[in-house]
């Protein structure tokens, strides 16, 4: 196993940094002109005063933005995966909650958001599942990017190994 | 798991980054908050073109929800719920305000507006103002006012007693007796029974329509003036 990925570990790193990167790119970029809604999904968690949710909403997206595009061209990665990790915790942590509390809303991820009528509750519950899943599973790169964050196609390269 | 080891010495570089990054934040969240002022600023100056229609004398019901209740005892009975900070609510008074509006006028049917306020503090205030307004006679231009100006955000901070009391300005209501009652909250008790009729009617959601006692479903993606009217008439 661990010979496995010291020999593919370049390459791991770098499908990790694209598709994490990638995904946080496309999320904030769908947002990022759409500040007002943006703001009100973040609201529609109601886990925040609605001030700082909307500060927040309007914030997000643009963060995204930056920490997808750091990720892409293999700048400060290890940084920008800590980041990205604690903010899918985060996610998976609000998600995780609306469904506890059965409101029913759209995660607002990738644009959209705030309420859903109860007539599509058992979709919405499902989306929430697998949203989780996706998060997680992002998360999981972010882990592995924290330890390995210099692979192929990369701005930063890492520092000659002195043992191994 | 053996980490792998960073390169030392460019601690700059990365202290210009992260700099870097917060900038683009905060620049993004300035512009966005800015966006959201203008058009609520833009949205309160276009007000000032609208006329105030004569007033039209409403009454308040406690036995159906304490909604605000115009022609009362007409055959024809249509019952709105409505949030005015719902977006769709927005559209609904988009397309069918006018007529709803000319069958309170024309004394065509009983409508009674049921104001209710579960989407936060801002709609709190703005039923409470709308019931103020309903006292002066004028709920049916306060209310067609609220929409004009509705936030696209809510609770954005816009709706505060300031704004409200000059969106009545606007429109023509100048009275001391609807400031005080806008400040003072003076009908917050009633808001309260309006929203805590919701469940005793069957109303889980915004817009909501019955007419006589039935819940009108729409088949149209949108709002169809056309089939609202005909629904009207029908019953």
């Amino acid at each position: 196993m661990r010979k496995l990925n010291t020999r593919f570990q370049p390459v791991i790193t770098l499908l990790a940094r694209l598709t994490l990167g990638g995904v946080l790119l496309v999320a904030g970029g769908l947002k990022v002109f759409k500040p007002t809604e943006s703001a009100n999904a973040v609201a529609a968690y109601k886990l925040l005063p609605t001030d700082l949710a909307h500060l927040i909403g309007y914030a997000l997206p643009w963060l995204e933005v930056a920490i997808g595009l750091l990720l892409i061209l293999g700048f400060m990665v290890r940084p920008a995966a800590v980041l990205s990790g604690l903010i899918m915790v985060v996610f998976i942590g609000a998600i995780a909650s609306v469904w506890a509390r059965g409101m029913l809303i759209d995660c607002g991820c990738f644009g959209g958001g705030g309420e859903i009528d109860p007539s599509l509750a058992s979709e919405v519950r499902m989306n929430y599942f697998i949203e989780i899943m996706r998060d997680l599973g992002l998360a999981l790169a972010a882990l592995y990017l924290y330890f390995f964050p210099y692979g192929k196609l990369s701005i930063e390269k890492a520092a000659p190994s002195t043992k191994e | 798991m053996a980490k792998q080891q960073v390169k030392s010495g460019d601690n700059v570089t990365r202290w210009i980054v992260i700099a870097m990054v917060l900038l683009v934040v905060a620049t993004g969240v300035f512009f966005s908050m800015m966006s959201q002022n203008d058009k609520e600023n833009a949205s309160l100056a276009a007000l000032g073109g609208m006329k105030l229609k004569p007033a039209v004398t409403s009454t308040v019901d406690p036995d159906n929800g304490s909604a605000i209740v115009f022609n009362a005892g007409l055959p024809k009975v249509i019952d709105i719920w409505e949030d005015p900070q719902c977006p769709v609510c927005k559209n609904f008074e988009d397309a069918f305000g006018e007529y709803i509006d000319t069958l309170v006028r024309e004394k065509k049917a009983t409508v009674r507006f049921h104001v209710l306020s579960f989407l936060g503090d801002e709609s709190v205030r703005a039923a409470n103002a709308s019931f103020c307004a309903a006292d002066e006679g004028q709920y049916l231009d306060f209310h067609k006012a609220l929409y004009a100006v509705q936030s696209p955000l809510e609770n954005s901070g816009f709706w505060s007693n300031e704004t409200l009391i000059k969106i009545g300005e606007k429109i023509g209501i100048n009275s001391e007796k609807f400031t005080k009652c806008v400040n003072d909250g003076e009908k917050v008790d009633v808001v309260k029974a309006n929203y805590d009729s919701m469940s005793k009617f069957g109303v889980q959601g915004t817009p909501t329509v019955f007419i006589n006692g039935k819940l009108w479903e729409r088949t149209s993606p949108n709002f169809d003036l056309g089939e609202f009217s005909a629904a009207v008439e029908a019953n």
